[in-house]
């Protein structure tokens, strides 16, 4: 009798963790692959899972996600595309940039891509159409890129005496070619010099602030990449330590007290990118989704920083800023 | 029993379906009545809510636009000088800023030389005189204050409108707006017609403006994607005034009505499901069906019951009539349905027990007509009383008859002749009886035993008594004359006697006679065995009781056998009929 008892126990026991298994393979896993490490990426992560809520699927309830964090060592991003295709994922969201994307694209053929990046996807040959993606890839992305000239622009008419003005580019990055060529066309039409000043890691960063001064650089233009965009604090310590008037594309660089920023606006980017997640999850096919832009282009200005640099905001900028940290 | 069998059917199937239609044709008539209107009054409801949401659909897009030429007009109020207009300039920048939609502005003056760009992604450009006078925005606004461009895809891919507005005189010169139609999206979405419908934009060639799936715009100028949207449109244009239904992107069959965007030729729809917009109507159908299901089930079933409940009795009554008709009167018809039926019934029941009684009363006036004369049994019967045959002490007159030399002429004769000859005596002597009304107690062989005055008393029993012997006398005489022609010796003689007896009915069972016991009927027998062929003898009693209205010839005392001392006897003279004289 008692040993009957305990195997009926064992018995139940074994059909309720089959039952456990059984359950977690129906719901549809999301690889979820990131450039950088989950901390300066929160505010995307949520603004992705607050899209991926909107198409109706909620991680842990009826979605689950694998996520892969690149923790800003850019090189790891194919072992970590090729991992989550192994895994054999439903769909793959690639955010944070043109290299998660590229990473992503060149690991699989099969597996539906989302992406989320700053920069033209055609002309980095991520999709070959905006309108009608073929293959397996669709996504958004933001202006970031196209309007690095416009920061040139602000600089400028933030500092209209300077004429020499110095951008820091990310070498490695696959727009910075792009971005350069436009940048110096606009630097011809401003009639400014243009100084280029390259880092690929947070260690170059001091060296590029340490060589404006020599430059006679009146302020330092970075080109939009998502390494630049992650490491806003640093970046803002440094310029505020070099009194130096910079602009970068993500509003985290005034807000960590840094002069202004003019870019896209991440949250809705990454939104869309989840709310794609959702739709593919939901059977669509790629080639049905157009490439979203988003159109949204925000400047954030802090007055407080214009304060300790001793520049002063003429009325066209403050009254064009969406943003004005005070 | 076949067609009897297939005759009850039929009134079954008769009644079953009378009753059941009588139920569902009503029912049916008023359930598709009902689903008529509904749906014709659904569809009226859905004509003036479709075209209410068309138009206000229509209003917020076209406030959409007005707020973009709205805030362009400020722009356009002071004219331009010969010096860069830097107030300008912040005014175009801060209208960027307020109204997103807008990509990029560029002013023109009065001379049709570009003044300013703004953009959010190009550079910005100041006093750039070139000429624009001869572009289609700077031509439209100066001859129509507010123009609006064609659609166009940018990078095949995202909706942008141009707008041009000039102000009231042409030194102000002429704004152009590059208006980036994706924002739309933000009204097009949040108009929800009913629960799941929707609004959409279309520009006059039928290119995909607005719709709240933003990707089915972003496709562009995509023919396969538009087909539908294009398709439905021109439904709404062919059925007019009313709602058009037609098939959405994903197939699905929509009702859909449209409004007309005036400034830029575009074409609002809305479109609401079917299975949405009719869904009360189909509710009100699934109802309705419901309903004449469960009324057909409901009628069925009470037809059936009702159609048997008539059925039965009636089949009852048949069988009923056929066990009559085969003579079972003791049947009753059982029938409890407290209407017209059991009232049938009842009737046919009392018609058998009559039956019954009639025929019961047909077997006991047979039976009494065994000894009594017919008109006294018919008599007995009517009455319903038989005590008339109860014994009683009564005076009566016993009348005895008996054939003279039968014995031998039945031992000599053939049986046939026997039987031939008492047939013919009976025959003549039973219509006397009866035509006196006399009692017939008993016939054996050749002699008979007659009774006058009971059971039923008759006035002046002894000259009835006297008559009838002589009848008998005559009737018999004139056979003999025929018998002894055969060569038969037989006679007849009668004897009669008046005393008091005790009459009444003797046997067992349906053998039952009437007769009567005293000296009286022994005097009879024995005036009988005396008297001669062709000789009526009756006893003192009689005699005295006919004297002086019959011949009565005393004979003298005669000893009779059985009686110690002579008794007195009489003889009736009779008639013989001129044939047998």
């Amino acid at each position: 009798m008692r040993r009957r008892d305990v195997l009926g126990v064992l018995g139940g026991a074994a059909v309720w963790t089959r039952r456990a298994h059984a359950q977690s393979p129906a719901l549809p896993v999301v690889g979820y692959l990131s450039p950088e490490s989950p901390g300066p990426f929160a505010s995307r992560l949520k603004a992705f899972q607050e899209g991926l809520a909107e198409s109706g699927y909620v991680e842990g309830r009826n979605v689950t996600i694998e996520y892969r964090w690149a923790e800003g060592e850019y090189g790891r991003l194919p072992a970590l595309a090729a991992d989550l295709v192994g895994r054999n994922v439903a769909v793959i969201a690639a955010t944070g940039g043109a290299p998660v994307a590229l990473a992503a694209k060149a690991a699989t053929k099969a597996i539906t891509i989302v992406f989320e990046m700053g920069g033209d996807p055609v002309a980095l040959g991520v999709v070959d159409s905006l309108s009608h993606p073929v293959g397996n890839l669709t996504g958004v992305s933001s202006l970031s890129v196209e309007v690095s000239r416009k920061r040139l622009e602000f600089m400028r008419e933030l500092l209209p005496n300077a004429s020499v003005f110095a951008v820091a580019v990310n070498p490695t990055s696959p727009t910075a070619n792009s971005q350069l060529s436009s940048l110096h066309m606009a630097a011809e039409t401003l009639g400014v010099k243009l100084h280029v000043l390259q880092a690929s890691t947070e260690q170059e960063f001091p060296a590029v602030f340490a060589a404006l001064a020599p430059l006679g650089a009146g302020g330092l233009v970075f080109t939009s990449d998502p390494y630049f965009a992650f490491r806003s604090q640093p970046l803002a310590e440094l310029a505020v330590r070099h009194s130096m008037p910079a602009i970068t594309q993500s509003r985290d660089f005034p807000n960590a007290g840094g002069l202004m920023s003019y870019g896209g606006d991440f949250t809705q980017s990454h939104r869309r990118a989840g709310l794609y997640v959702g739709r593919i999850l939901r059977g669509e096919k790629p080639s049905d989704l157009p490439v979203q832009m988003v159109t949204k282009v925000e400047l954030f200005v802090n007055l407080k920083t214009a304060g300790l640099l001793g520049v002063t905001f003429p009325p066209s900028l403050i009254s064009s800023a969406d943003m004005v940290i005070e | 029993m076949i067609r009897q069998r297939l005759r009850f059917r039929g009134l079954f199937r008769k009644y079953f379906l009378a009753l059941f239609l009588a139920v569902v044709v009503p029912l049916a008539a008023h359930g598709i009545s009902e689903a008529w209107f509904g749906y014709r009054d659904q569809r009226a409801r859905l004509d003036q809510l479709l075209g209410v949401e068309a138009r206000s659909a229509a209003a917020k897009i076209q406030a959409f636009l007005d707020e973009i030429t709205n805030q362009l007009g400020w722009l356009v109020q002071l004219p331009w000088t010969d010096e860069p207009d830097e107030r300008r300039r912040t005014d175009a920048l801060r209208l960027l800023r307020q109204v997103p939609a807008i990509v990029s502005l560029t002013f023109v003056d009065g001379a049709g030389r570009e003044r300013l760009y703004v953009s959010r992604i190009g550079l910005n450009r100041s006093e750039s005189r070139t000429d624009r006078s001869g572009e289609p925005a700077v031509q439209g606004a100066r001859a129509s204050r507010i123009w609006y461009g064609e659609l166009s895809y940018f990078r095949g891919s995202e909706p942008y409108l141009t707008v041009a507005i000039s102000g009231n005189r042409p030194s102000v010169g002429i704004a152009v707006a590059e208006v980036n139609l994706k924002l739309i999206w933000d009204v097009i979405s949040a108009i929800k017609v009913g629960d799941t419908g929707l609004a959409f934009v279309l520009d006059g060639p039928g290119r995909l403006v607005a719709h709240p799936d933003i990707s089915l715009v972003l496709r562009g100028a995509d023919d396969e994607t538009l087909i539908p949207f294009r398709t439905i449109r021109e439904e709404i244009i062919r059925s007019g005034a009313r709602f058009a239904t037609g098939r959405d992107a994903q197939g699905k069959f929509v009702a859909a009505a449209a409004a007309p965007v005036a400034g830029p030729g575009w074409t609002v729809v809305v479109e609401q499901p079917l299975s949405e917009a009719f869904g009360p109507i189909y509710a009100a159908l699934w109802r309705t069906a419901g309903l004449l299901l469960t009324g057909a089930a409901f009628a069925g079933l009470l037809a059936f019951a009702l159609a048997r409940r008539m059925i039965d009795p009636i089949r009852r009554l048949e069988v009923g009539t056929q066990r009559i008709g085969a003579g079972h009167f003791d049947h009753r018809i059982d029938i409890r349905t407290g209407d017209e039926l059991q009232r049938l019934a009842e009737s046919f029941n009392a018609m058998t027990a009559d039956l019954a009684v009639s025929q019961e009363r047909q077997e006991r006036i047979a039976k009494l007509k065994r000894f009594l004369a017919p008109q006294v049994a018919e008599l007995v019967d009517r009455k319903g009383d038989d005590g008339v045959l109860e014994g009683r002490h009564t005076e009566v007159v016993v009348v005895f008859g008996d054939l003279r030399g039968f014995t031998a002429f039945s031992a000599r004769a053939e049986p046939e002749e026997v039987m031939n000859v008492l047939s013919q005596y009976y025959e003549a002597l039973g219509r006397i009886i009866t035509k006196y009304a006399a009692t017939l107690t008993s016939f054996s062989g050749d002699g008979l035993m007659v009774l006058v005055n009971a059971p039923v008393p008759v006035e002046e029993p002894a000259l009835l008594a006297v008559d009838l012997a002589a009848e008998m006398q005559r009737a018999v005489q004139e056979l003999i004359v025929g018998w002894q022609a055969q060569g038969y010796r037989v006679g007849f003689g009668v004897g009669l006697a008046l005393g008091p007896a005790t009459v009444g009915r003797i046997g067992y069972e349906s053998r039952f006679d009437y007769t009567a016991i005293g000296s009286v009927v022994n005097l009879a027998a024995r005036l009988c065995a005396s008297a001669a062929d062709r000789e009526i003898l009756a006893d003192a009693a009689v005699a005295e009781a006919v004297m002086g209205k019959r011949v009565v010839n005393p004979l003298g005392p005669r000893l009779l056998k059985g009686y110690d001392e002579e008794l007195p006897v009489f003889g009736i003279p009779f008639d013989t009929s001129p044939r047998a004289a």
